[in-house]
């Protein structure tokens, strides 16, 4: 393009520069207001500039909306949660929501408290009744399930903008667009891509539909199971707390909001179990020490008896021979003494 | 869906199974004060494995009972139906004048 502003051609070439090195220095024609390059030992590699803040690369939709939020808050809490309970809620109206959250918590509390004794870990207030968004939990329990990319540590070890990586570190080479297919994090576009084929079903679809209710547990704990299937879900299995014992459960608003839940199944470990085989998890007997213990047992029991009908073979050769001996010895004695 | 003249519902369905759709969309249609107001509900959850198909009974206040086999049915079918006569029950309420 031609400069806006006319310049004289001869006034260009007075305006050299006396450089330093030997390099330009005789070429007075080279007019050109560039510094030379230094020598190759000199040069020392920059690293990749970053355009977007390390804790919030780019993402498929635009980061400030509730619906991104709520989706790396349920990825997140896919990721965390060994044991996640689905009910429907059905019009529970706000009063009755709180008395059952209430009720929940005092009942999980009464656990915990056991557990202090036990030393065992308390994970009473980890565990909340959570109403969620049943399509951005979907999508979300997709991206969990299918988008695992190759992560290799130096991922989160070293980042380009901080001083203390050495410049010869191996960099991601991103750049600042959502499409770049190089980000691994759940949010990004390259996750949703992945977990929008529709050919993976994921077992929990049929049950994503409708207004959904989760309770969440950190690790999968039979005893906190059992007092949440009680209150939330009672059955024979699980009897709901008696009047007597927890008069507040028996409220009118409580009852009523209680009727509304219905418990649809569960996730136990990335395995999806229905109504049965969550009460099945919940009737463990002991927690899940007492399941450990019970699978030594068995571990035990089943390496005696396989030592002992290895060895039978030979035990019972060596007692038919022995026994043989035995006898012939006694014949040879008897008629010792008898001469 | 008009709710006022039922007495009695009554669902059965397979969770897993993706037919049973109305059935759970169904419950979710009903009031928050309906049990208050004396409407019975009843509902049974079969196992995963279970190939029986969704059922709905309801029961109206004039005696009249629909029983709904959900299976090839859309929530807005099933609404359709259960309107129907709820629809000709109001109008003899207002007929009659309350």
């Amino acid at each position: 393009m031609p400069l806006r502003i006319r310049l004289r051609p001869r006034a260009l070439c007075l305006r050299i520069m006396h450089p330093k090195t030997p390099l330009s220095a005789s070429y007075a024609s080279l007019a050109t207001a560039t510094t030379p390059a230094p020598p190759i030992e000199h040069i020392r590699s920059v690293p990749p500039v970053l355009r977007y803040p390390p804790t919030q690369p780019p993402s498929h939709k635009p980061p400030e909306v509730r619906k991104t939020q709520l989706h790396r808050q349920y990825q997140s809490l896919l990721k965390s949660s060994a044991l996640i309970l689905l009910f429907q809620h059905n019009n529970v109206k706000a009063v009755e929501l709180m008395g059952i959250r209430r009720e929940l918590a005092i009942a999980l509390d009464k656990v915990d408290a056991e557990r202090a004794k036990n030393g065992q870990p308390l994970f009473a207030d980890q565990i909340k009744l959570q109403i969620i968004q049943t399509g951005i939990f979907a999508s979300a329990l997709r991206v969990v399930e299918f988008f695992n990319p190759v992560e290799s540590t130096l991922d989160h070890a070293q980042h380009p903008t901080d001083p203390r990586t050495p410049t010869s570190v191996q960099i991601t080479q991103t750049t600042n667009s959502p499409e770049d297919e190089r980000f691994k994090h759940g949010l990004s576009k390259h996750a949703w891509d992945v977990a929008s084929n529709r050919k993976l079903k994921i077992e929990l679809e049929p049950l994503l539909s409708g207004p959904l209710a989760i309770v969440a547990f950190p690790a999968v704990s039979p005893q906190h199971l059992k007092t949440v299937l009680s209150i939330l879900s009672p059955s024979p299995d699980f009897p709901a707390p008696r009047r007597k014992a927890n008069p507040d459960l028996y409220e009118p608003a409580v009852q009523s909001g209680l009727q509304k839940m219905m418990l649809l199944g569960a996730r136990v470990e990335g395995k999806v179990f229905d109504m049965e085989g969550t009460k099945w998890v919940g009737g463990i007997e002991g927690g899940i020490d007492g399941l450990r213990a019970q699978l030594v047992q068995m571990l035990q029991g089943v390496g005696g008896s396989l030592a002992s009908a290895l060895e039978g073979a030979s035990r019972s050769l060596y007692f038919t021979v022995e026994g043989r001996r035995m006898d012939m010895e006694e014949k040879e004695n008897p008629t010792k003494k008898e001469e | 869906m008009i709710t006022r003249f039922l007495t009695n519902v009554r669902v059965k369905f397979n969770p897993f199974s993706p037919r049973a759709k109305p059935a759970r969309l169904f419950l979710s249609l009903i009031p928050p004060d309906a049990r208050a107001s004396g409407m019975v509900i009843d509902t049974k959850m079969l196992p995963r494995t279970s190939k029986e198909p969704a059922t709905l009974g309801v029961k109206f206040k004039d005696g009249k009972e629909l029983n709904l086999e959900l299976d090839k049915m859309r929530i807005t079918e099933v609404m359709e139906e259960v309107d129907r006569h709820s629809r000709i029950l109001a109008r003899k309420e207002e007929l009659t004048g309350n």
